[in-house]
């Protein structure tokens, strides 16, 4: 039995706009999702900002009631045993808030401890085991609304698992982190796994999900569009090859004629500094470089490169197909 | 001049939208048309657990009191709302006089107030069955109308303090309450210690609460000229200052670049 | 077991972090010394037989009642504010047992207020209060402290609704004041007015603080006002599940 499994979930949110004549207006957040996670496993939701990322997750974590569909957690329905779930989960989501600045981050853990209700004779240990393992000892004294970006961010890490939680949700952890924090925490979740604990995590970086996940699902305007193991989805696209252009300036006909072109799978352009880089997937054993070349006739050109494809390639072409 | 007046009408036009635009009914309602009424029927009540004074001493002296909170928050918002967005600076380096400028911004405030203190006095009346004469009702009318100008003057240093200091609902409350004590709206002033009702003549609201009850009890607006005139002058002081606070602070700005400070 | 140590963990948290923030904390201190001082200089010019003994214990009670509905009516708002909101709906507990800690922990910055109006009445006005029965006004401030934190949980779960929760609850901070019978007594009212009072837990712990310190018989109004306070979050907790239903359907328990 998957111990997270989503069923057909859709989320609808209602907005309301203008004061005197009140319109509503409904948007789909998420379509139809639906995937299961083993035990053990590390599974990744990766997509773009605004894919439904986090109003799945949120479905999962029963703070947001699903529009149709059904999720369950270790066999408890989200919605119907709501608190079964939650007494079984671990929430962390990256960001400055939800943590108490006015306290320490040793009561903010003591605080969350005693609503979890992990017993008191074990919660010090646990609470001083958590900060060796988030690296925040020596630092735990201290007010909250003291600590950096990054701090706050290890301390919902310890947070979400003061219960020693079967599951845990994660939620764009390294958000805004540096590049040296963001690493220390991959390792550290990954030592999570390692631990036997089942992991959804979602993220928009694409070399995280490759780095750390047993499976991704890459979710875009609130649909799955593939799902496997990463050497699965690169296998994907492992045949045909990426033609990379380099131009100052390139009208958006071109970028369409260009797409055009028989054998050409998808194209993307990349803003790097004052260039864009033109970046054409194209099938296998077909050379396009003359043609593409042809088509941006009169745009002044740089480098032009051709490789294999990356799994960024194959998330990049999933995800801006229309 | 014209272009005086025109800065000072369309600015004013634009700020009335501009404070009501945060001033939505479900602040507005509770906090300036029930709050003043709550605030009159409490200190009615007290003054006849006390035995002191009438039902109408207190009304007026309430419902003019409370103007201050529009006056004084309003200010600060409309101050600090420039200052949010980018423009105070933009506004106090114009080539626009600033003098009509900012007394046009400040006229919705002005009115605003006016309208919380008339509708408070309105009610306050009707139901504590209190009768004022009907000849006084627009001598009244017009003393209130200068109170809240009086106030707003206040205003306009209060918020200009408050681009400087974070925490500004606190020392607008303390206005308010320092308002509560002293300008004899709910204590007559000669039951203060002299110190106090001698202060209180500099005071914003003192000599209009004292015109309104010579007025409701019969007084000619000739009769309490004199404490109007004192009003608008106390008024036009606290203007003034705030005027120069806030250049003195543009000045200061434009050294140190601290007037876009969040 | 559980329920009284969350519950009383969750208070003290709360009081520790609200008294942390130390000019907001004043603010909330002066505020009520402003109606007091008008109160005490009212009372000593006019020709009441009431005595300055009585202003001084109801403008007491008056600072506390303002430390928390100036705050409890946007609790919810605030955690939502932190970020916090989420993740506490997100733990096993009834959010109730979350809630009621925080707003008893607003109703206990009302002893601040307590204490420095009746110092402020010693020092400023001569008035002196001397209490004849200690211990019972010490559960009197107790029990009202516990009642005003009931009544504050209700009207922060009905008021979460509202953008503007803080002006709601502000609404309820004069009318309070003025039929809690702290310093106006209920026979000036006309009849009507009675019951909404006796409905109010504040007026019967008025009455027991009153009593305990004049050497009455406090124990009749602190079971009434303990009571109330009771009935309230009873109130307070269905109240509860609809909203946070509600919530997770609308998907409000988060900003973004």
């Amino acid at each position: 039995m998957a111990v997270v499994e989503a069923q057909d979930l859709h989320r609808t949110y209602k907005t309301h706009t203008g004061t005197i004549r009140r319109r509503v207006k409904e948007i789909e957040a998420v379509c139809g999702v639906s995937f299961g996670i083993e035990k053990g496993e590390l599974f990744g939701l990766l997509g773009p900002n605004g894919a439904g990322k986090t109003t799945t997750i949120k479905m999962l974590i029963t703070l947001l009631i699903p529009t149709s569909g059904t999720g369950r957690v270790l066999g408890y329905d989200v919605v119907k045993d709501a608190r079964e779930v939650r007494k079984r989960i671990g929430y962390v989501f990256g960001g400055e808030r939800g943590v108490y600045e006015r306290l320490s981050g040793y009561d903010n853990l003591r605080y969350f401890a005693e609503l979890y209700g992990v017993p008191s004779r074990v919660q010090k240990q646990r609470i001083e085991e958590l900060l060796e393992l988030v690296g925040l000892k020596g630092r735990e004294q201290e007010r909250a609304e003291g600590y950096s970006r990054g701090m706050k961010q290890r301390l919902h890490v310890a947070r979400g698992l003061l219960h020693d939680p079967e599951v845990l949700f994660l939620d764009e952890p390294t958000l805004g982190l540096d590049p040296v924090g963001a690493r220390e925490l991959r390792a550290t979740i990954a030592s999570l796994t390692d631990a036997g604990k089942t992991i959804l995590l979602t993220t928009h970086y694409m070399f995280e999900a490759d780095a750390l996940c047993d499976r991704i699902a890459v979710i875009a305007r609130g649909k799955i569009l593939a799902e496997g193991t990463p050497s699965d989805l690169k296998r994907g696209v492992a045949q045909g090859s990426i033609v990379e252009v380099e131009v100052y300036g390139v009208a958006d006909e071109t970028i369409e004629s260009v797409r055009g072109l028989d054998g050409v799978l998808a194209v993307s352009v990349e803003e790097r500094d004052q260039a864009q880089v033109l970046v054409v997937q194209t099938k296998a054993d077909v050379e396009l470089t003359h043609a593409i070349l042809g088509h941006l006739n009169g745009a002044n050109v740089g480098r032009i490169s051709r490789r294999e494809p990356t799994l960024e390639d194959a998330y990049v072409a999933l995800v801006t197909e229309e | 001049m014209t272009v005086a007046a025109r800065i000072f009408f369309v600015g004013g036009v634009t700020s009335f939208r501009a404070l009501f635009y945060w001033l939505t009914p479900w602040i507005y309602v509770p906090s300036l048309l029930v709050g003043p009424i709550f605030q009159i029927l409490l200190f009615a009540y007290i003054g006849r657990s006390a035995h002191l004074r009438s039902d109408e001493f207190y009304v007026i002296g309430n419902a003019i009191q409370y103007a201050a909170i529009p006056c004084l928050f309003a200010m600060s918002q409309m101050i600090g709302g420039e200052r949010y967005q980018g423009t105070l600076s933009a506004i106090l380096v114009s080539p626009a006089g600033r003098i009509p400028l900012f007394f046009g911004r400040s006229m919705p405030v002005v009115v605003n107030g006016a309208f919380v203190a008339a509708v408070a006095l309105a009610l306050g009346c009707l139901i504590l069955d209190v009768r004022l004469p009907l000849s006084s009702i627009a001598p009244i009318a017009l003393v209130v109308l200068i109170a809240a100008f009086s106030c707003t003057g206040l205003g306009l240093i209060n918020a200009a303090i408050s681009l400087r200091l974070r925490e500004n609902a606190v020392l607008t409350n303390v206005i308010f309450g320092f308002l509560l004590i002293f300008t004899g709206a709910n204590v007559p002033l000669d039951s203060l210690p002299g110190w106090m009702s001698t202060s209180a003549q500099g005071m914003p609201f003192t000599h209009a609460i004292v015109a309104a009850r010579r007025l409701a009890d019969g007084a000619s607006l000739g009769a309490v000229g004199g404490l109007v005139g004192a009003e608008v002058l106390v008024g036009l002081a606290y203007g003034l200052c705030g005027y120069a606070l806030l250049r003195w602070f543009e000045a200061q700005g434009r050294r140190y670049a601290t007037l876009e400070r969040a | 077991m559980r329920t009284l140590r969350l519950l009383g963990m969750g208070w003290y948290f709360q009081f520790k972090m609200i008294s942390r923030s130390a000019f907001e904390g004043v603010g909330q201190v002066i505020w009520p010394l402003f109606f007091a001082t008008v109160a005490f200089f009212v009372f000593r010019a006019g020709d009441s037989p009431r005595t300055l003994l009585y202003a001084s214990l109801g403008a007491a009670v008056m600072g506390m009642w303002s430390a928390t509905s100036t705050t409890a009516g946007a609790a919810m708002q605030r955690e939502r504010w932190f970020g916090t909101l989420e993740l506490l709906v997100a733990t096993p507990p009834h959010f109730s047992l979350i809630l009621l800690p925080v707003t008893l922990g607003m109703a206990t910055i009302g002893l601040y207020c307590m204490a420095a109006t009746l110092l402020w009445g010693r020092f400023l006005f001569g008035i002196h209060v001397s209490i004849v029965h200690p211990l019972l006004f010490g559960l009197s401030i107790l029990g009202t402290v516990i009642s005003f934190g009931a009544l504050g949980f209700l009207f922060a779960v009905c008021f979460v609704r509202f953008r503007a929760a803080w002006a709601l609850g502000n609404l309820f901070e004069y009318p309070v004041w003025l039929i809690g019978g702290f310093l106006v007594p209920l026979a000036l009212f006309p009849d009507w007015v009675h019951p909404i009072s006796w409905a109010l837990a504040p007026t019967w712990g008025m009455n027991a603080i009153r009593e305990s310190a004049l050497g009455g018989s406090p124990l009749d109004d602190l079971a009434l006002c303990l009571g109330l306070g009771v009935a309230y979050v009873a109130l307070g907790v269905l109240v509860t599940e609809r909203v946070l239903r509600a919530a997770r359907v609308r998907g409000a328990l988060s900003l973004t």
